[in-house]
């Protein structure tokens, strides 16, 4: 995926914090808009359609989490909060919220031009044609076939542990939180009983990894949800 | 509650002076009967604060005019100078409950200072090091080498690391203090946590021999996942910092009828003499000072095991090395996860 040209859209109301960004993220061949506020991120978000925003949460005239909102009811553009608000709650809020990921303060820059690259490889697969098989090292995801294979060998997955596989597939790259995962494999009513989440998490684990004590392709974030390794 | 019980034992006191002084009415002078009654207004004072020395002076004053003013069993006084005694009466509780308030500020006045005194200068260190190359490289930049300057660079970066680090850890171990965190329990197993702890602290434990032992059939624990995680780092983080690169850490858990055993164990020099103890006090930092971090990652261990109801202690292992504990009590039965991976499989499979 190239990256360049790509138009990010910087909602940032510390200076300083925008210095850093535009200097990091030009010298990498993205164009940037700017905004210090919610209103005027409104306004740049309609008339450029950017292809990444990059959003801070406290902003002096409304909050992120507000914006986020307001951005999802019109458009799919790629969110990915910034923010010094490192609080597991905050994180599930935004991303609930329609938030695609979430960088804490302080990051440095080649976290920060990961999340950007997931965030316009995801969203320009969404607009093209989906791939249908995915491999990460030995590990082979055929969505077409439903296949999952390791080293050739075939990986024998219950329905759940799939559809749980498929969801982070999906979103390769990307924090999904708990929430999110327990609608997908098991439905709405079971949106807050993460035991079943976590214990399946154990199992796909426990068949996809080398180590499943210290996992490699599914990871955790606490309190937040699970992320699949992108690269 | 507690503060309810600081009135009740108030009227208790005033009711023992009371029952202490009615037998010698008459036989002791007004001046020791207030005395006595005195004791029961500072005592609540100093153990309870205002309110309940408030409610010691009144009732007392009621009592003392009841029982020991003539006419006995009324509360007419005639006597003014009955007055006066009830009014130092009241005083003498007020100030009591000032005096103590002040003194106890100050302890705490102390303490933060001694607070304040630590955490400035592990903050200023790392910010001197991100200032001295900051400017180093902006006014020097024509005169250092290439080499010079990316030496400088690491420095702002690793500096800036470590402040952020630090600053972390000031605000668990100020949230854990305050009771403000809030602790969210869900069923997680541990080897999760375990795992995302290994993957956070990947670079700090690059190259080391890192074994797991972690068996499956270890209940779910109920425990806040973000705060076990963060145990999880600082012990592991413990061990890396004060251990030899080239040797191994492990980790271990076993279930046993009470609850959930935790260890984190290294073949490094082992604990400082007389310090298992001492070790997980905020600010105590090891023998060796060229050690870095502020003190805090043990103080913050103790306090995340403690808002769980458990424990860590810390032992030096036979054979060389240190081993760190963590022990959870059993908090009610795991919840089943209803569909087993038989009963799925059978319903069909992709």
């Amino acid at each position: 995926v190239s990256e360049k040209g790509a138009l990010v859209l910087v909602v940032e109301d510390e200076p300083q914090m925008r210095r850093f960004l535009r200097a990091s993220l030009t010298s990498h061949g993205f164009d940037l808009v700017e905004a210090e506020t919610s209103r005027e991120a409104m306004a740049l978000a309609t008339s450029h359609m950017p292809e990444v925003v990059l959003l801070d949460l406290g902003l002096p005239d409304e909050d992120g989490v507000q914006v986020t909102r307001r951005l999802r009811e019109w458009s799919r553009v790629p969110i990915i909060v910034i923010s010094a608000r490192g609080r597991e709650s905050d994180k599930v809020e935004v991303l609930d919220a329609g938030a695609d990921d979430y960088l804490t303060k302080p990051f440095g820059v080649n976290e920060l031009l990961a999340r950007i690259r997931v965030a316009l490889r995801h969203s320009r697969q969404i607009a093209g044609a989906p791939t249908p098989v995915i491999e990460l090292g030995a590990l082979r995801i055929d969505l077409t076939r439903r296949e999952v294979t390791r080293a050739g060998e075939r990986i024998h997955l219950t329905p759940i542990e799939y559809k749980l596989l498929t969801t982070l597939v999906r979103n390769a790259g990307r924090v999904v939180t708990h929430q999110q995962l327990l609608k997908d494999a098991w439905g709405p009513t079971y949106a807050t009983q993460t035991q079943y989440l976590h214990v399946y998490m154990g199992h796909l684990r426990a068949k996809l990894e080398a180590q499943p004590a210290r996992p490699r392709l599914l990871l955790t974030e606490p309190g937040v949800g699970y992320r699949l390794a992108a690269e | 509650m507690r503060g309810a019980r600081g009135y009740l034992w108030t009227i208790v006191f005033v009711g023992l002076v009371t029952a202490v002084g009615l037998p010698l009415r008459g036989h002791l002078a007004d001046a020791d009967v207030v005395m006595l009654y005195m004791v029961a207004i500072c005592t609540a004072a100093a153990r309870f604060g205002r309110g309940p020395a408030v409610l010691a002076s009144a009732a007392s004053v009621l009592a003392f005019n009841f029982f020991f003013v003539p006419p006995y069993h009324t509360f007419r006084s005639t006597d003014e100078h009955f007055l006066l005694t009830f009014a130092m009466m009241f005083a003498a509780g007020l100030l009591t409950s000032a005096l103590l308030h002040r003194v106890r500020q100050g302890q705490r006045e102390e303490l933060r200072s001694a607070l304040l005194s630590t955490v400035s200068h592990d903050l200023r260190t790392p910010l001197a090091a991100i200032t001295g190359a900051g400017t180093t490289l902006k006014e020097g930049w024509e005169a250092l080498t290439p080499p010079q300057r990316s030496e400088m660079l690491d420095t702002i970066c690793q500096e800036a690391e470590r402040l952020e680090r630090l600053v972390s850890n000031l605000l668990d171990m100020t949230r854990l203090e305050a009771g403000a965190l809030s602790v969210k329990r869900e069923w997680v197993p541990l080897e999760e946590m375990v795992g995302s702890a290994l993957a956070r602290l990947e670079s700090r434990l690059a190259g080391r021999t890192i074994t797991t032992d972690l068996p499956e059939s270890l209940p779910l624990v109920s425990v806040d996942a973000v705060l076990f995680e963060q145990l999880f780092v600082n012990l592991l983080d413990n061990a890396a910092k004060h251990t030899p690169r080239d040797t191994p850490i492990e980790v271990r858990a076993r279930s046993s009828a009470d609850g959930v055993e935790i260890e984190v164990a290294d073949r490094g020099p082992g604990l400082p003499a007389g310090g298992e103890t001492r070790l997980f006090d905020k600010f105590f930092r090891g023998p060796h000072t060229s050690v870095e971090g502020a003190g805090l990652g043990l103080a913050i261990c103790r306090g995340i095991a403690h808002t769980h109801g458990g424990t860590v202690t810390a032992e030096n292992r036979p054979g060389g090395g240190s081993l760190f504990r963590v022990q959870l009590p059993l908090s009610g039965p795991p919840p089943s996860v209803p569909i087993t991976r038989e009963a799925e499989a059978e319903a069909g499979v992709s």
